[in-house]
């Protein structure tokens, strides 16, 4: 597809220039560990805002919205995008005031306070694997393939290299800074991108008549059970690293409660805008300006292609790689932090100096961005790779989390390392049977296997897994005769 | 025009402005934060 102009190879080029001088900008400036991986503790609401919904809004976000809206029409932000504003509300009001009572840095620190050393070395596994860069490295193999010509591997390569570059040099103000710019791009982007694509379609009411109503249902014909699913999928916010680190490195709670309410109207626009994009991807099809085997996850860069101006595309280009690259770095410095920070430090050299933990971080950042380019391109479906990715932090680290903050008597140790440890298990060990010894179905765009007569598919497994940690924790608490931690 | 473009055109212009205003503020911030940084090398 890649049908660009100069000035859009330029455009890209000096957005992917700026990223890397950034970077190197703040490379020594930083005086201790808490400078490099907090920011020392000082950012305002707009950088909130902007760090944090550009690292939510990964490629994933991008065509997984658009997928739907294209092959559904709405339901894509009623049923699939709506519910995670709710729990960006209940992280606004209930959990950021709790986590910034104390003195944290990272989740497992969490986990250390509230049941022991054991509980904390879990949780920083689990983040870890949840926080390898594998499915962001597979969406610079793609999109360097699709909007540049270039074979995957170097997309991830070069592409993925860069953001490597700058979160090692930079540390957490180089992440902060560059994802402001990058939320800054994606959204006026999108923003424009709307009239474009109604121009080439023939207006909002053309999309109306000749899109199925169903298209307009708000629940279109979704089952009950996979919006419950995709609903839940929205609970990985309460337990997310990242989304931890940002409340840790924020000047006050009132900067992230104001930063959580005012991006839920940012968010939910944003997820409007693609859905609408997608729909109108759609209707290019049916009218013949798009070709009729335009692959729906597609659809999106195909109809900006087809609506956007020379100049135009080369922006709405470097928004997307924004996109991917503002979710990489973040992932890659919280996987660092938990090598250096919840593991080296306190299981190998507790007398560490920030000099060291900045330096084992950075190695660990690089770790963390190896293994996930070797899962990149080791696994066939990246689908898979995802849900377990996502399934792996709800199931292991939620209950223990959200139990031992709402209640301190259950801070008793065995329960948060049962919960945790499996939670953690029964996850690894679901995923890989089901992606072993089950069927891809294309359709479903998921692995199924029959199991008791019906038809389980991989999404489910949190079904299984977060009932196993809640049992291991009430386990624990009944058997830990022990007072609580702390 | 339907309620769906309406719709639409309200999130087009809370995404487009409200994002130019939260980086206009943010370049605010960050002037501080750089002016800290070079103090601080000095």
């Amino acid at each position: 597809m890649h049908e660009l102009a100069t000035i859009d190879y330029i455009i890209i080029g000096i957005y992917l220039a700026g990223m890397v001088s950034v970077g190197l900008w703040f490379a020594k400036k930083h005086t201790d560990f808490e400078d490099f991986f907090l920011a020392g503790r000082s950012l305002t609401t707009p950088l909130l805002i902007t760090t944090l919904i550009s690292t939510y809004y990964g490629i994933d976000v991008l065509f997984g919205d658009s997928q739907l809206g294209f092959t559904n029409g709405v339901v894509a932000w009623f049923g699939y995008a709506r519910p995670t504003y709710a729990f960006f509300l209940i992280a606004a009001f209930l959990l950021a005031h709790r986590l910034r009572e104390d003195d944290f840095k990272s989740l497992p620190d969490i986990l250390d306070k509230y049941y022991g050393k054991k509980t904390r070395y879990v949780g920083a596994v689990t983040s870890f694997i949840y926080s390898l860069p594998a499915l962001s490295l597979y969406g610079f193999g793609m999109l360097g393939d699709v909007i540049l010509g270039w074979e995957p591997i170097v997309g991830m390569l070069i592409l993925g290299g860069i953001a490597l570059v700058y979160t090692l040099t930079g540390g957490f103000w180089a992440v902060a800074l560059t994802d402001s710019i990058q939320f800054v791009l994606m959204c006026v982007i999108l923003a424009l991108a709307f009239p474009y694509a109604m121009k080439l379609i023939g207006g909002f009411d053309a999309m109306i008549e000749v899109l199925e109503p169903s298209y307009f249902d708000t629940m279109g014909d979704m089952s009950i059970w996979l919006i419950i699913i995709y609903a839940s999928t929205g609970l990985s916010i309460l337990v997310d690293p990242t989304f931890y680190q940002r409340i840790f490195a924020a000047k006050s709670y009132k900067n992230v409660r104001n930063a959580l309410v005012i991006g839920i109207f940012i968010w939910g626009s944003y997820d409007w805008i693609i859905t609408i994009l997608a729909m109108a991807a759609k209707v290019a099809v049916i009218q013949g300006t798009l070709p009729m085997d335009v692959p729906p996850d597609a659809a999106l860069l195909k109809v900006m292609v087809a609506a956007l101006p020379a100049g135009a595309l080369g922006l709405f280009m470097a928004g997307v790689l924004s996109t991917e690259m503002s979710t990489l770095d973040s992932y890659c410095l919280v996987a660092g932090g938990n090598v250096a920070y919840d593991i080296y430090k306190p299981a190998f050299k507790p007398e560490a100096t920030d000099q060291e933990l900045i330096k084992t971080t950075r190695q660990g950042i690089l770790l963390s961005w190896v293994l996930g380019f070797i899962m990149a391109i080791s696994f066939d479906q990246m689908l898979g790779l995802w849900v377990f990715m996502a399934s792996i932090l709800i199931s292991s680290v939620m209950v223990p989390i959200l139990l031992g903050m709402y209640v301190p008597k259950f801070r008793k140790p065995l329960a948060g390392f049962l919960s945790a440890g499996l939670g953690l298990g029964s996850t690894v060990i679901l995923n890989i049977y089901i992606m072993t010894n089950g069927v891809f179905d294309v359709e479903e765009e998921t692995y199924i296997i029959q199991w008791f007569g019906i038809d389980f598919i991989q999404e489910f497994i949190m079904y299984i897994t977060v009932p196993i940690s809640l049992i291991g924790f009430f386990v624990g608490v009944i058997f830990d005769k022990g007072d609580p931690h702390e | 025009m339907s309620n769906w473009e309406i719709f639409t055109w309200i999130t087009v212009v809370i995404l487009g402005l409200g994002s130019v205003v939260v980086f206009i503020l943010f370049l605010k911030d960050i002037k501080e934060i750089l002016k800290k940084f070079n103090k601080e090398e000095k």
